[in-house]
């Protein structure tokens, strides 16, 4: 059967709730179909819950300002609670070489208007009391960031979307994409069609295969991360942690202390693995436990609960890919999110919903750094 | 101190050693290497926690370290009592909200883990693991057993009654405490199995290695080709207001605290459910002096065997019928429960509500696989069998049976050449078989000779009086050609031996012969301690537990084998064939307060034990957001807690349908590691760091 809407999603994701959400709040028709029984069942319910600010370029320091923004402020507006708790980031330099390069990006990023300083070994302490004193510089930290529940932020949202008229099909694996004269006519389904002005493209892991189905290559290729969760304890640490050394098997990892008290804990392993495997495998808890107690002894009681595996959809230069299909000008593409999608997606959704809709042009800039068509050189630095 | 001294079983184990600790800040004493939930119910302290989201205090349920709800802090640590051993000087506290992080005395020893391989892994060391383990050694593979416990033969441990089924095939009329015993010898015996007790599987990951908590205090992983699960099963959870109230936990808990640990830990209880699990955990209340106020059942027929429904009714255990319970109520800890009638709906009539003065309410209302383990398996698409309770619930007798021939099919997927003895498959069908026929016998009528009288009436699987025999005078009916048929005189000749009494699991065969004049001699089995000397009087039951006469006792002898007293008494003719039951509990322990004391709202009902979610806080959250996939409870973290959704996960179809929502368009929950929480010190600590040496056999 046939239906027909102003936008179709592909994913109920990260990226695809929040942007229904805002599009339906414009007046627009909204259907967002997946593949999974309900939403957030890709990459967002594997994100661990980090939403900062911090990074290296424009475009996604000024999108996760506005998912902060959002996200710090929807028990307030709307009633969810979804445990944000404004923790800040610390990135932790023990060599002088990592402090010169923090010391270094500091400038542009408070250029950037970021909330972010050095602070010395004292202060490091402060915020983590019983991480590793021998070899300690300090860090940079950033107070505005925080954390959220990835599961209460996408079941919020999702009720936020549907109390505004989204419709969501779920269960249905997504075909493709049917093309007449240039643009897209309608998205197939295992069990629909849908016909839309407009398609968006955030099917996250899946994203690049669906859009070679309307011949439009993206680069986005997912790989696997492990992530982890301890029991509760009362608070002891504030800021998700960042370790950004690497060593013959892992590269960095990171963990911060939710707002109900687990720690939840993800490493990047070495090499990558490449690839859409959801299933734990044995490497990952010795490999992470053992760099966490290097760096924070005081955590060898604390019991580890539960592991799982997801995806970080990446593209080659660690930064997301937004913008209109030149193939197929009705495609809008907001994938390859590189592990982010949890943070730039509410951003994201409402900065979209506006370009969508017509209203402002700030954005600009936005569109043009994270173009389909861009060089995709080099590296983000804080990726 | 709420200590079993004397047990008509169980002997006290000998050479334990007491000690002190504390708990609380006060001083008491336990035995060394007992689990913590033991030493402090034998201390009278069955309160271990506060929960941190309300308060509420907080208990044993599972006692079997599946369900986590006894959270208890130990020397700073939160650790669950019924896994943790106790050793003198520890320093227990009552766990008031969250713990603040821990920190562990010793320092870092950072190494990587013991790494072994097999060929196949068994998770699981009780009847169905060992006979599949045994099974592989005896082909020459490399077994890796793991089992959560400190001693092999998970159930068995715990069953003080003597088995149903066949004396050839599964030991039957031996108690399943000496059959692990028998079991985990001969496994032992076996140079290429491995044995890590005391070790849980805590995870089963994609390239084919599990984690296992080997020892509790080292993490260890396991490569294997091939994997056996034979986790058993775990006590489901069922729905009324004050269902985690402490004092109400599962009848395996009890059998746990009562035939493992020796511990008495009620005065009173309820039980809820009639399969044979509440029927047994009846019987060994009572033979550990605890008093029994009914068992209540939904159903309006008991779901155990009916020998053993009756034999508990013939003790003094009222079984109620389409009843249910309506709330649990008491200040922190169980002191009474409320029962009513059920309608056709089965929902509860509350005029017929009436209340009952107990400390303890069992929930016996079945047991859940713990099969987890093999769906994952099945999912990563590895070589992997299932068996016993972990594939389905059925009486450890099939399971020995089950474990056997899930091994060999193993075995077979993995390229061996095994010839599997088809007899096997069939008696496995025979010993998990529900009960079947009920048949009406005829009075018998004595005579001089001495002659059996069966009250065995249905069809279970079950013959030891007919193996027993010495004089060959007890045979099969015939009718299915197999052991579930019921047993009848073949022949006289009976010497008067009483090895049929005492052999019978169901205490349902007596002797009888005529003596002179109107009287006869009975005699009958007693499992209880027997301090009747001959010539005292004692009244006689029928088989429903109806009285007869008052006795008098002719002698007593007691069978070793069977740890059996056999009670010769003189009655009068027209009642010998009748008798059957010795009355034990007496009529005032199951009497209900005069009127009902109770209020009632059943959506405070808990369903995540862990994060304590209500019954109605779940509907209302399915019903407002539309929720048809399991993984979304997790949002108000239902499941999210250290069981991992193994104790609430049988209660989510309830869930549903009261939202108005089939279960069965419900996707179920994803399964992830870690199935029981490690230490992150542990982790990192292999077995081959310096002080943690020490292979375990």
């Amino acid at each position: 059967m046939s239906r027909s809407y102003d936008l179709v999603i592909a994913g109920s994701g990260s990226v695809g709730v929040p942007l229904a959400y805002y599009c339906a709040k414009k007046g627009l028709k909204v259907c967002v179909v997946d593949r999974e029984a309900s939403w957030g069942r890709g990459q967002n319910r594997a994100a661990i819950g980090g939403l900062r600010a911090t990074h290296s370029d424009p475009a996604k320091i000024r999108i996760c300002q506005e998912s902060i923004k959002i996200v710090s402020s929807l028990e307030a507006e709307e009633g969810l609670d979804v445990e944000w708790r404004r923790g800040g980031y610390l990135f932790v330099a023990y060599d002088a070489e990592r402090e010169a390069s923090f010391r270094e990006l500091l400038v542009a990023q408070k250029a950037a208007g970021l909330g972010i300083d050095w602070v010395g070994p004292e202060r490091v302490r402060e915020l983590c009391p019983g991480i590793r004193e021998e070899g300690l510089r300090g860090g940079t930290f950033s107070p505005g960031d925080g954390y959220a529940s990835t599961l209460m932020t996408g079941t919020a949202f999702h009720a936020l979307a549907a109390r505004a008229g989204v419709e969501f099909r779920f269960g249905e694996e997504i075909r493709g994409f049917d093309q007449e004269g240039g643009r897209i006519t309608r998205m197939r389904s295992s069990s629909s069609e849908y016909s839309a002005g407009l398609y968006v493209d955030a099917a996250g892991a899946q994203a690049a295969e669906l859009a070679a189905t309307a011949g439009v290559q993206i680069p986005v290729r997912p790989d696997c991360h492990e992530a982890g969760v301890t029991e509760p304890v009362a608070r002891f640490m504030e800021p998700m942690l960042v370790d950004t050394r690497s060593d013959a098997e892992s590269g960095n990892y990171y963990f911060y202390q939710a707002a109900t008290g687990q720690v939840v804990f993800c490493i990047t392993p070495r090499p990558q693995v490449w690839g859409t495997d959801k299933d734990s495998t044995s490497s990952f808890l010795p490999l992470c436990v053992r760099r966490m107690l290097e760096l924070y002894p005081r955590l060898r009681g604390l019991k580890v609960r539960r592991t799982w595996r997801g995806m970080y959809p990446m593209t080659p230069d660690g930064q997301p890919i937004v913008g209109y299909a030149r193939e197929a000008p009705n495609l809008l593409l907001a994938a390859g999110m590189c592990g982010q999608g949890f943070m730039i997606g509410p951003g994201l959704g409402r900065i979209l919903a506006e370009a969508i809709a017509g209203g402002s042009k700030d954005y600009g800039f936005i569109f043009d750094q994270l173009s389909p068509y861009r060089k995709f050189e080099g590296m983000e630095m804080l990726e | 101190m709420n200590r079993i001294e004397r047990h008509p079983i169980v002997a006290p184990p000998e050479g334990r050693r007491e000690v002190a600790f504390r708990f609380d800040g006060s001083e008491l004493r336990g035995y060394e290497g007992e689990m913590l939930s033991s030493a402090l119910f034998a201390n009278g302290v069955r309160r271990f926690s506060t929960h941190h989201k309300d308060g509420a205090p907080q208990g044993i349920f599972c006692a079997n370290g599946q369900c986590s709800q006894c959270a208890i802090l130990v020397d700073g640590l939160s650790r669950k009592a019924c896994v943790t051993p106790l050793a003198a000087g520890m320093d227990l506290r009552t766990l008031e909200g969250l713990p603040a992080l821990p920190e562990p005395s010793e320092g870092l020893a950072a190494s990587r883990p013991r790494r072994l391989e097999a060929e196949v892994l068994v998770i699981g060391g009780g009847p169905s693991g060992l006979g599949a383990a045994i099974e592989l050694a005896k082909l020459g593979m490399r077994v890796v057993v793991a089992d959560d416990k400190e001693s092999l033969g998970g159930k068995l441990v715990l069953q003080t009654h003597k088995f149903f089924g066949s004396e050839a095939d599964c030991y039957a009329g031996t108690r399943g405490i000496d059959i692990a015993r028998k079991l985990s010898s001969e496994l032992a015996s076996y140079p290429n199995a491995t044995i890590l007790s005391g070790s849980p599987v805590v995870g089963l990951y994609k390239d084919r290695v599990a984690g296992i908590y080997e020892g509790g205090s080292s993490y260890t992983l396991v490569g294997f080709q091939g994997l056996v699960v034979a986790a058993g099963a775990r006590e489901r959870s069922i729905l009324f207001p004050g269902n985690d109230l402490p004092g109400v936990y599962g009848a395996g808990a009890f059998q746990t605290l009562v035939n493992r640990d020796l511990v008495r830990p009620a005065k009173r209880v309820l039980i809820v459910g009639s399969g044979n699990v509440g029927l047994i955990g009846a019987y060994h209340a009572l033979q550990a002096g605890i008093e029994v106020a009914g068992i209540v059942e939904l159903l309006p027929k008991v779901n155990g065997y009916k020998v053993h429904g009756d034999k508990i009714v013939r003790m003094g255990v009222p079984i109620h019928l389409s009843t249910t319970v309506v709330s649990v109520e008491g200040e922190g800890k169980v002191e009474r429960a409320t029962v009513a009638q059920v309608g056709p709906d089965f929902k509860p009539l509350l005029e017929t509500a009436r209340t009952y003065e107990v400390d303890t309410v069992l929930v016996a209302t079945g047991l859940s696989p713990c099969d987890e383990f093999y769906r994952q398996a099945r999912s990563f698409g590895f070589d992997a069998v299932v068996a016993g309770d972990a594939e389905e619930i059925a009486e450890a007798s099939s399971a020995l049976f089950g474990g056997r021939i899930a091994a060999l099919a193993l075995a077979k997927i993995m390229g061996r050449k095994v010839e599997l003895d088809a007899s096997w498959a069939a008696k496995r069908e025979i010993l998990k078989s529900r009960p079947g026929e009920r048949i009406t016998r005829e009075t018998e009528v004595p005579g001089k000779e001495w002659k059996p009288v069966f009250f065995c009436d249905e069809e279970i699987p079950c013959n030891p009086c007919s193996t027993v025999c010495p004089s060959g005078c007890i045979e099969l009916s015939g009718r299915l050609g197999d052991m579930r048929d019921l047993p009848r005189l073949a022949k006289g000749g009976c010497k008067g031996c009483t090895a049929c009494v005492a052999a019978c699991p169901g205490l349902a065969i007596s002797l009888v012969r005529a003596l002179e004049g109107p009287w006869c001699e009975v005699a009958l089995p007693y499992e209880f301690e027997a301090p009747f000397e001959p010539g005292s009087r004692l009244g006689l039951l029928d088989r429903d537990g109806g009285e007869l006469e008052e006795a008098e006792l002719l002698g007593k002898s007691f069978s070793k084998k069977y740890k059996t007293w056999i009670l010769r008494f003189k009655v009068s003719a027209a009642n010998a064939p009748k008798a059957i039951g010795i009355r034990v509990q007496a009529p005032e322990a199951t009497a209900s307060l005069p009127s009902p004391r109770f209020s009632c709202a059943a959506d405070d009902a808990v369903v995540c034990r862990c994060e304590r979610v209500s019954f109605g806080e779940l509907v209302r959250f399915v019903k407002e957001n539309g929720i048809r996939d399991i993984n979304q409870l997790k949002s108000i973290r239902a499941g999210m807690g250290a069981c991992g959704s193994k104790t609430c996960s049988t209660i989510y179809p309830a869930v549903f349908r009261a939202a108005g929502v089939d279960p069965a368009e419900v996707t179920a929950g994803s399964l992830r590691p870690l199935a029981v929480e490690v230490p992150m010190g542990d982790i990192a600590r292999g077995r081959g760091a310096a002080g943690t040496e020490g292979g375990r056999k």
